[in-house]
């Protein structure tokens, strides 16, 4: 992407966004406390790029999620779409934003009605936001399910009669209905079977491409991040520590965080011996509760040093399109001393 | 031998008729081994494991063919000599420790129990083997640990705590059900270390099952890939991620998109869904989604050849 400076291209926008949720009640034994699920994530997407956000379970990836779809309401920072300011709008100034931003949930069996018919469930979009007519909307209906590769007597079944992969393709058919501009994809492929994975991946690749959509897909699978990403961001603990295009941080992360993570993925060997050296990361993800003073990651970090236990890093580009938030980035290529 | 299974067969009977899960699983595991069992869901890895543990307690079950441990029967053995078994010589983790842990009770009081049911050992001298044995996986603070509830884990610890259990009673034999698949890579690093050192340690045999066919390159000795009910590869971990045969194995593999290296423009993927056991095609399970198939396919199943690395595929026979 040669025009990444070009302020225009960047359809989506969160500056110093956060979203901290309070636990507990002024009776529980350590009275109300605060959570900051998200904390200062600022991140630029472009049109027509998809953005992948990794991180471990309670990373605070789907709130980030929920958030850029305002889902959740913002409680720091700023969130901008196309330009426009959406940080704080109401729910009747968002809706005709509603149908440019769309998501797409994991699993697609919680996510879909189960009392209503695929067609119905399609079809929901068309009629609260266009003035589509009885017939147009049974013609939209049957585009959109040949676009993603479900037949047209599909749309009489019931969720429960589809297998996982096509409630998928149903959950992305809603999604997609109404043109979108920007689809956030949660997990979208792990709720289903390895041999059906590759088959909503290259589907996804395949309406991005048809329809010019921009993606920020989310997934703890690194190898699917991998495939369907441009550029990557990698979070730990509701912020982010790395952020480049994503064939570099895979093969040279500047992260010690996103380094150990790529290093504990299990590989396919083929060829005996031809092991990778693994990082196994000491403890557990710190609560988000309490976390760590200075580097969130420093009690975990193979290489802290003491200034890490007290200042905490900001996520600076350290070169030309990659960004990481630590004070003694891995330099590329070169293994750790 | 420490397991031989032969011919296993389970069925359901269910309101839609005779669902057959399993159809004619033969294995053997030797002591020490680490086996790893592939396949998706419904592919029937979970309850042929079952029928092993004799877990299966469900009255529409019907269990054929011969499970023998250390040249012993299992099959038909009463509910109280399995339950001897159980815990002390064959050991079982589950994908969900939550379900395998009571709430009510604290990590230590569930572990001494476990020990004390099946060893003649006094409550203090049970609780100094928990401290020892939540040492071994990796505890950083085993005393402190075993005052915990299991909702005062993480994920990774509480599945960790639930391996201590297996261990208690140094099991021959350790069955892992999808046992690090709600868990991070980050952990799943560390469980995976844990159970190569058991296998070091205590000599036990492991049956691993995964849909990972990462973590199983990584762990197995051997490998059993199985679709719709039956086996329809085994081999060595060498054998089978450099030369596998099947081609369902074979488009699993390709459809994994890679770590490193160039990116595939479009992933090979494997075309339509794994079938339901009530409408298995008449031939092989897998001719509807196969690359490879021709007329013999759908006639007939494929039978699993002897020796070390086969498939059942009437392609590789004819090859």
């Amino acid at each position: 992407m040669s025009d990444e400076m070009e302020p225009d291209q960047t359809i989506l926008e969160t500056r110093g966004l956060g979203k901290r949720f309070s636990i507990g009640t002024r009776f529980s034994k350590e009275g109300r406390r605060v959570v900051h699920a998200v904390d200062n994530v600022s991140l630029a997407v472009r049109r027509g790029e998809t953005l992948g956000l990794v991180g471990e379970s309670g990373c605070g990836k789907s709130t980030l999620a929920r958030c850029l779809v305002r889902l959740y309401d913002i409680t720091d920072g700023r969130l901008l779409f196309d330009g426009n300011d959406i940080t704080s709008q109401s729910l009747a100034e968002l809706r005709p934003l509603r149908r440019r931003l769309q998501m797409v949930f994991q699993d697609p069996s919680a996510s879909l009605n189960p009392r209503r018919r695929a067609g119905d469930l399609v079809a929901e979009p068309l009629r609260v936001h266009t003035r589509l007519g009885a017939a147009g909307i049974r013609g939209r209906v049957a585009e959109l399910f040949e676009l993603v590769g479900l037949l047209p007597d599909h749309v009489v079944r019931y969720p429960h009669e589809f297998s996982g992969g096509q409630r998928q393709r149903v959950g992305i058919a809603r999604a997609i209905a109404l043109n979108p501009d920007l689809v956030v994809l949660d997990e979208p492929v792990s709720a289903l079977d390895v041999s059906v994975q590759a088959q909503i991946v290259n589907l996804l690749a395949d309406l991005q491409e048809k329809l010019k959509l921009t993606y920020v897909f989310i997934a703890h699978d690194l190898s699917v991040v991998r495939q369907v990403s441009n550029r990557i961001a990698v979070m730990y603990l509701g912020s982010i520590v790395e952020e480049g295009p994503s064939e570099e941080v895979f093969s040279a992360p500047a992260h010690p965080y996103s380094q150990a993570l790529i290093s504990a993925v299990p590989l396919v060997e083929t060829t005996p011996g031809g092991r990778r050296k693994r990082i196994i990361l000491t403890g557990d993800v710190p609560s988000p509760l309490d976390p760590p003073a200075g580097c969130r990651f420093h009690p975990r970090c193979p290489v802290a040093q003491a200034r890490c236990r007290v200042e905490r890093p900001a996520l600076i580009e350290h070169r030309a399109g990659r960004k990481v938030a630590c004070h003694f980035p891995v330099a590329d290529g070169s293994a750790r001393p | 031998m420490m397991l031989s299974v032969r011919d296993l067969r389970v069925s359901f009977r269910t309101d839609d008729g005779l669902v057959r899960a399993i159809d004619g699983v033969s294995f053997d595991l030797e002591g020490g081994e680490i086996l790893g069992v592939v396949g998706e869901s419904g592919s029937g890895k979970t309850v042929s494991l079952l029928a092993v543990m004799g877990l299966i307690t469900d009255p529409n079950a019907v269990i054929e063919g011969s499970i023998r441990y250390k040249g012993r029967e299992l099959v038909g053995l009463p509910a109280r000599e399995l339950r001897r078994l159980r815990g002390s010589e064959i050991a079982m983790i589950f994908q969900d420790p939550m379900t395998a842990l009571t709430p009510v009770y604290t990590i230590g009081w569930q572990i001494a129990e476990q020990i004390r049911a099946h060893r003649k050992i006094g409550k203090a001298a049970a609780l100094e083997r928990v401290e020892e044995l939540l040492a071994e996986v990796n505890f950083p603070n085993p005393r402190e640990a075993m005052s915990r509830y299991p909702h005062q884990l993480s994920g990774g610890m509480r599945q960790r705590a639930v391996i201590a259990m297996a261990l208690s009673c140094n099991p021959a034999l350790l069955v892992a059900d999808e046992p690090t698949t709600a868990l991070d890579v980050t952990v799943q690093a560390g469980i995976l270390d844990l159970v190569r050192k058991l296998r070091a340690t205590h000599n036990s045999a492991v049956v691993f099952i995964t849909h990972d066919m990462g973590v199983v390159s990584e762990l197995a000795d051997r490998v059993m890939v199985m679709y719709a009910g039956r086996i329809v590869e085994r081999g060595s971990r060498a054998e089978l991620f450099s030369d596998p045969l099947h081609p369902y194995t074979r488009a699993l593999l390709g459809s994994i998109p890679p770590l490193s290296g160039e990116k595939p423009r479009r992933l090979p993927a494997i075309p339509g869904s794994p079938p339901s056991l009530l409408r298995l095609p008449p031939g092989c399970a897998f001719a509807p989604r196969c690359p490879v198939r021709y007329e013999p396919c759908d006639a007939a199943r494929p039978a699993l050849p002897g020796g070390n690395h086969a498939a059942a595929c009437f392609r590789v026979a004819q090859a």
